[in-house]
């Protein structure tokens, strides 16, 4: 695991996540490497959520939410006062559990983001929404009905469209809130292998509870825990993903990791 | 940037817009209370007889009327919004009759006030010959309150869960006692207080009643087929005929007073539904 | 068990009383104003537009124009603000002030028609004169009184439509770096179109019936007019100033107007209708 600072996109130092008095979060500690794949695991209720939602101050819309600690982006910590959070949504992308594509046409959900930068020309806006579909594998289905409402694709087919979606705004980081877990078998294959494509570009995050989606499309793994019930989720161990599957250095990861709990 | 720049501005305009929404009901509060609350609170004129000619009316009466009136009005209304919220909630399925009578449900309640005034000026003034009297008024007002109270009493019937009225035929009691015993107790609260705001509609309402109540009576009605002049059919009619010489004092004053009593009739269906929900969600 | 299907048919009456209002009223209002469309003839009833009693002239047509032109002020001051305040409650205030704008409307919409009118006759229509250099009745002051009251009725509908958008459109908005109002604009605006829509057909359906409030502010006068100052008069308003003592076939073409009114109020449900049912397709 190379140490090398510049080679990590995104670092979460000291992070500790509170909802008005409830400690979610507690002192997490994370690098994730450009260009990489880092998946996050855990039992359900450890926090891994919460963590990612960090990463593009999605828990900033929570009243009563703050963090202590920080995440730094190329370096910058996204969490000082006055920092962009309209761009760093713009850099940090992110695709839900389940998949939300707008009421519009394939097009116009696509066409959303680069219309939200300001891009107007309908040549541009074209070749953007080509080219971003052909990203999520998913051009070749849809090319002949880019007309057509975008809630009228399958499952699997309407989560492409929201990576197709996110790809469109052009972003450095991609964050994958439990992406398959609403969607059928095959076409989570279909994502995990546009995952292993996306990460020539992209930095990835992942947060999966099925483990061998996990050490099958991962680099790197952070491993989570609540110790009991209403307490504060952390990191158990973190490191690159054949080691934490073969052989963990915490008993608790190991128990996860055969399945004894969770 | 110019999205920025764009979002600001639209924040300020909303907030601008909110603003003014509110500032429209607080001028008209203000004015109206300016107006009329000295007058409106002074005993000899809310506890007093009107004039005809003179100056000093008080308008007791009316405000007997109006009261005469919702109570009236409630009691020819209620029974019937009851019976059919129950039949459809309950009794019936889904298909095409039912959408028929939400159909007609939703056109009575588009209608103007104005057209089931004369309605009920043609039928129940004239055709029965009731001649203008409470009930009259009672059952114009009793058609327009109809689908208000339908929709408030179905609702709170289908907020009763589904498991109670399967716990309760599952024992082998049948539909209408489950109604009765089941599901008609545990949507009372929210019956009642559903029941409350409309009162304050009735009150209000002055184009379905002038011709059917009746718009100037010294004397408080006694009986439901005696004339009566609720309050608001009373405030038009003195401020067209301007009959006595203190008019404006009088609208003044009768209209602060309507205010009044619709604010405490609204006050008073908030408390209760607060105080119902509250009970509701400790497990009452 | 026989009992149960008694009460069930009792029940059932119940719930046809609505069927059977609308229909007696509907054959009622027709059936009085039969003398004046027979007597007159359809195009001096409802195509001409001089009104003389006296004279045995009922044509309706000034009162249609005043019914159609206060409606339009009245959604033309009302509507704008009416959504702009539900996307306010809905998306910009601060729990507060939202709540404190949510009583206001309620209370907003619970002030009688008559207080309304009054508060228009006594400030408005002054203000209107000195503006105007006129005597300030007119369409003008009835659009103004017609906005604030349909004003509660849209917002409320409005701010219900956009309440009950599933909340992952706005996430998804946000997660990509939108601001506030261009998640607005974008996404939550065009999703609850027909619900806003729906809302503002209601608030139309108000303005149209409107009576007392339009009455006591607009002139009742009889001329057809398109000035903002000049006395005029609305369906509503012309019944409710001459029911109490029109006779016969004078009478009988005030119901005739009311026939109008049942008729626009109709179209409204029925547009209503095909625009929900357009969306479940």
């Amino acid at each position: 695991m190379s140490d090398n600072v510049d080679s990590y996109k995104m670092r979460v130092e000291n992070l500790s996540m509170y909802y008005e008095n409830f400690k979610a979060l507690e002192d997490i500690s994370l690098d994730f490497h450009r260009e990489h794949i880092t998946a996050l695991i855990g039992p359900s209720g450890c926090g891994k959520s919460t963590l990612i939602r960090c990463l593009n101050r999605m828990n900033d819309i929570i009243e009563g939410s703050r963090v202590e600690g920080g995440i730094t982006l190329d370096g910058v910590n996204i969490y000082d006062p006055g920092y962009d959070v309209i761009s760093l949504r713009r850099r940090v992308g992110m695709v839900f559990q389940r998949p939300n594509p707008f009421p519009k046409s394939i097009y116009e959900n696509v066409a959303y983001g680069p219309r939200l930068a300001g891009i107007k020309d309908r040549e541009k806006l074209d070749s953007i929404v080509e080219e971003s579909l052909k990203k999520a594998a998913l051009w070749d289905e849809v090319k002949k009905n880019l007309r057509e409402s975008g809630q009228r694709l399958s499952g699997g087919q309407q989560q492409r469209l929201c990576i197709a979606r996110v790809i469109a705004v052009q972003p450095e980081v991609i964050l994958f809130d439990e992406p398959c877990s609403a969607i059928d078998p095959i076409s989570t294959q279909k994502i995990e292998d546009l995952m292993a494509e996306l990460k020539k570009n992209y930095t990835i995050v992942i947060v999966t509870h099925n483990m061998q989606q996990a050490a099958r499309v991962s680099d790197y793994t952070a491993f989570m825990l609540v110790q009991e019930q209403g307490e504060a989720g952390r990191i158990v161990e973190f490191g690159d993903t054949d080691t934490i599957f073969t052989k963990p250095s915490d008993k608790r990861t190991e128990n996860y990791i055969t399945g004894r709990f969770g | 940037m110019d999205s920025r720049r764009a979002d600001r501005i639209a924040t300020t305009v909303f907030w601008a817009v909110g603003l003014i929404t509110l500032g429209i009901l607080l001028f008209i509060i203000l004015e109206i209370f300016g107006r009329g609350l000295i007058t409106a609170l002074s005993p000899s004129f809310f506890a007093g007889k009107p004039e005809a000619r003179e100056a000093g009316g008080g308008i007791w009466p009316m405000i007997a009327s109006s009261v005469y009136l919702a109570v009236l009005t409630m009691l020819i209304s209620l029974p019937i919004a009851v019976g059919a919220a129950i039949y459809l909630a309950e009794f019936s399925r889904e298909g095409r009759l039912n959408r028929f009578i939400r159909f007609c449900l939703d056109s009575l309640s588009t209608l103007p006030s104005i057209v089931f005034g004369i309605f009920g000026m043609t039928i129940f003034v004239i055709k029965f010959r009731w001649s203008y009297c409470l009930l009259a008024g009672a059952c114009t007002l009793a058609l327009l309150t109809l689908p208000i109270l339908l929709r408030s009493t179905e609702e709170s019937l289908r907020q009763v869960p589904l498991t109670y009225r399967e716990a309760s035929m599952s024992l082998g009691a049948s539909r209408w006692t489950t109604v009765r015993k089941v599901v008609m107790p545990t949507a009372m609260p929210g019956i009642i207080s559903g029941t409350i705001l409309p009162v304050g509609r009735i009150m209000g309402e002055a184009a379905a009643i002038i011709y059917t109540t009746g718009l100037f009576v010294r004397t408080i009605p006694k009986s439901p087929f005696d004339p009566a002049a609720p309050l608001a059919g009373y405030i038009w009619y003195a401020q067209t005929e301007a009959m006595v010489p203190d008019y404006r004092r009088i609208v003044n004053g009768g209209a602060a007073m309507l205010l009044i009593l619709v604010f405490l009739i609204n006050f008073a269906a908030r408390r209760l539904a607060k105080y119902y929900s509250k009970r509701k969600s400790l497990g009452g | 068990m026989a009992r149960e299907r008694y009460i069930k048919v009792l029940l059932f009456a119940c719930a046809s009383l609505s069927f059977l209002a609308i229909l007696l009223i509907f054959l009622f209002i027709f059936r009085e104003s039969l003398p004046a469309i027979t007597k007159g003839g359809f195009p001096n009833l409802f195509l001409s537009a001089t009104w003389d009693p006296d004279k045995g002239r009922y044509g309706m047509l000034a009162f249609l124009n005043g019914t159609i032109l206060t409606t339009l002020g009245g959604l033309v001051l009302g509507a704008p603000l009416g959504i702009g305040t539900a996307i306010f409650l809905d998306q910009v205030a601060p729990r507060r002030m939202g709540n404190i704008i949510r009583r206001g409307v309620e209370l907003l919409a619970g002030i009688p028609s008559v207080v309304i009118g009054w508060f228009g006759l006594t400030i408005l229509v002054p203000f209107i004169a000195r503006v105007t250099n006129s005597a300030g009745y007119g369409i003008g002051a009835a659009s103004v009184v017609l906005a604030v009251m349909v004003l509660p009725t849209i917002t409320t509908l409005s701010a219900e439509t956009l309440r009950s958008l599933p909340p992952e459109l706005k996430e998804a908005s946000v997660s990509m770096g939108a601001t506030r109002w261009q998640t607005i604009r974008g996404v939550l605006l065009p999703a609850g179109r027909e619900g806003i829509l729906v809302a503002v057909i209601l608030g139309m359906g108000r303005a149209i019936g409107e009576t007392m409030a339009v009455q006591m502010v607009v002139g009742n006068s009889r001329q057809l007019t398109f000035s903002l100052t000049r006395g005029t008069g609305t369906l509503t308003s012309r019944i409710v100033t001459d029911m109490g003592e029109a006779t016969g076939v004078f009478r009988s073409a005030l119901f005739a107007q009311a026939l109008v009114l049942l008729i626009l109020a109709m179209l409204l449900i029925i547009s209503i209708r095909l625009i929900t049912r357009q969306k479940e397709r």
